[in-house]
């Protein structure tokens, strides 16, 4: 392994800077359990590592109708969330299935995000909540949603000096209900396939849907055609299936070490019907 | 770079200059010489150098060096009771088969020691999900989950 300075700075500004030393050969670390086991395997050789744990404008959660995450709010303290639990049941569940208790009470929603694995956990739950992530850099501050944030495997729209700064969860549509589905070949194991789904329904009737798989194309995606079919109709069995279908022509799965693309192309359809099935509270 | 970090040990402050490149596990067993934190798969996966910093359970092999500074860190040989005895965690693990080779062991106990310290009454399915990030290839984890239930009754007991 390369060896590589550490730096902790206190500031974005300061942080900035470093990176903007290093001219691209630093990374930035928060809680280190995805950019450590890369610089370990050599897959990253940074000359540096910039720590981001110290920087106050990253913390907290705050609570105005809508969440603010900072970006190194840790798993830890979301896991353990009562409102998070309560107003955003999907984020909550996803969370929960995450990794393991040790990376957890580490890892950051942040690192999670600007990690931008296809499987990220997080990501179907924040993608059908609409959140929008806000990005800071020395050209100043933009706010990006969060659909919009990822462009390919290990890939963001942020420029090399940029930071996630916070996510921003809307208040939920009144009578929404989500949930996350997740599938692993064993507990702590990265997705294989993941979904979220949000609803808002009207006795039977479903007014509004968003479904979000993960792990099934080069982003965790919104699932616009699936959630076509949903939208204003009754929920049945027979429409579950429907949906199913579409789902499984919608995502684009690849075959890799952790399964094949036909699974996964199944596994989304099951995952999507399953988490629709968790959020009505079984009402088919 | 190197730099001196200062650091609350198993209940004792030390200090020890570090390079940046280093983690928590490698401080551990060759600055501080101590050997019962043990490296598995250094990917955070294995959970055999599970350690705890400020009271909460982290894979030492992904912990950066620098960032122990301030930080209480406890070890299994932490755990050591006055006059030499063994933490009622680890009587429990003794007592009920729940170490076969060892390796694991140091990390599971370590893991239980943070579960119990925040859930003192678990489920077995808390328990489960507590030593979620602790594989073990010996014991099929039937003895584990005795042990950590059996520790809690106990620990449950004397506090009460």
């Amino acid at each position: 392994m390369k060896k590589f300075d550490y730096h902790m700075p206190e500031s974005l500004h300061e942080a900035f800077g470093l990176m903007e030393k290093y001219q691209g050969r630093a990374r930035y670390i928060a809680g280190g359990t995805d950019v450590m086991v890369r610089v370990k395997q050599g897959a990253a050789r940074p000359d540096a590592l910039i720590s981001l744990r110290h920087i106050e404008a990253l913390k907290g959660m705050h609570w105005n109708g809508a969440l603010r995450l900072g970006s190194m709010t840790l798993f830890r303290d979301l896991e353990r969330d009562k409102d998070v639990e309560r107003t955003y049941a999907a984020l909550a569940q996803a969370v929960r299935v995450l990794a393991n208790p040790q990376v957890r009470n580490v890892a950051t929603i942040g690192g999670n995000l600007a990690n931008a694995a296809p499987s990220a956990d997080c990501a179907p739950p924040l993608l059908v909540m609409e959140a929008i992530c806000r990005i800071d850099g020395p050209g100043g501050e933009r706010e990006v949603p969060v659909e919009a944030f990822f462009l390919g495997p290990g890939k963001t729209c942020m420029t090399e000096t940029e930071v996630l700064k916070a996510i921003e969860i809307p208040a939920p549509d009144k009578g929404a209900v989500t949930a996350f589905a997740k599938a692993g070949r064993v507990s702590q194991d990265i997705a294989l396939v993941n979904a979220a789904v949000m609803l808002v329904m009207d006795g039977p009737v479903c007014k509004d849907c968003r479904l979000a798989a993960g792990a099934v194309a080069p982003v965790p995606l919104r699932l616009k055609r699936a959630e076509e079919a949903v939208t204003g109709r009754e929920i049945t069995p027979d429409l579950l299936d429907h949906v199913k279908g579409i789902v499984e022509e919608e995502v684009r799965p690849i075959t890799d070490v952790r399964s094949s693309a036909e699974y996964r192309r199944i596994m989304s359809g099951v995952l999507v019907k399953r988490a629709i099935g968790q959020a009505t509270g079984g009402i088919v | 770079m190197k730099r001196e970090i200062t650091f609350t040990l198993n209940g004792y402050e030390v200090s020890a200059e570090v390079e940046s490149h280093r983690v928590l596990l490698e401080v551990l067993r060759d600055t501080f010489d101590l050997k019962g934190t043990k490296p598995g798969c250094g990917q955070g996966e294995c959970g055999a150098c599970t350690v705890l910093v400020d009271g909460v359970n982290v894979d030492s092999c992904l912990y950066p060096a620098f960032e122990i500074e301030g930080k209480t860190v406890t070890t299994i040989e932490g755990l050591i009771r006055e006059g030499n005895r063994l933490h009622p965690i680890q009587e429990a693990f003794v007592a009920h088969g729940g170490i076969q080779c060892g390796f694991c062991s140091p990390g599971m106990i370590m893991s239980a020691t943070a579960l119990l310290s925040e859930n003192p009454a678990p489920s077995d399915d808390e328990i489960k999900q507590g030593i979620s990030g602790n594989l073990c290839r010996c014991t099929g984890y039937v003895q584990i989950v005795e042990s950590i239930r059996d520790a809690a009754a106990g620990m449950k007991q004397n506090a009460g």
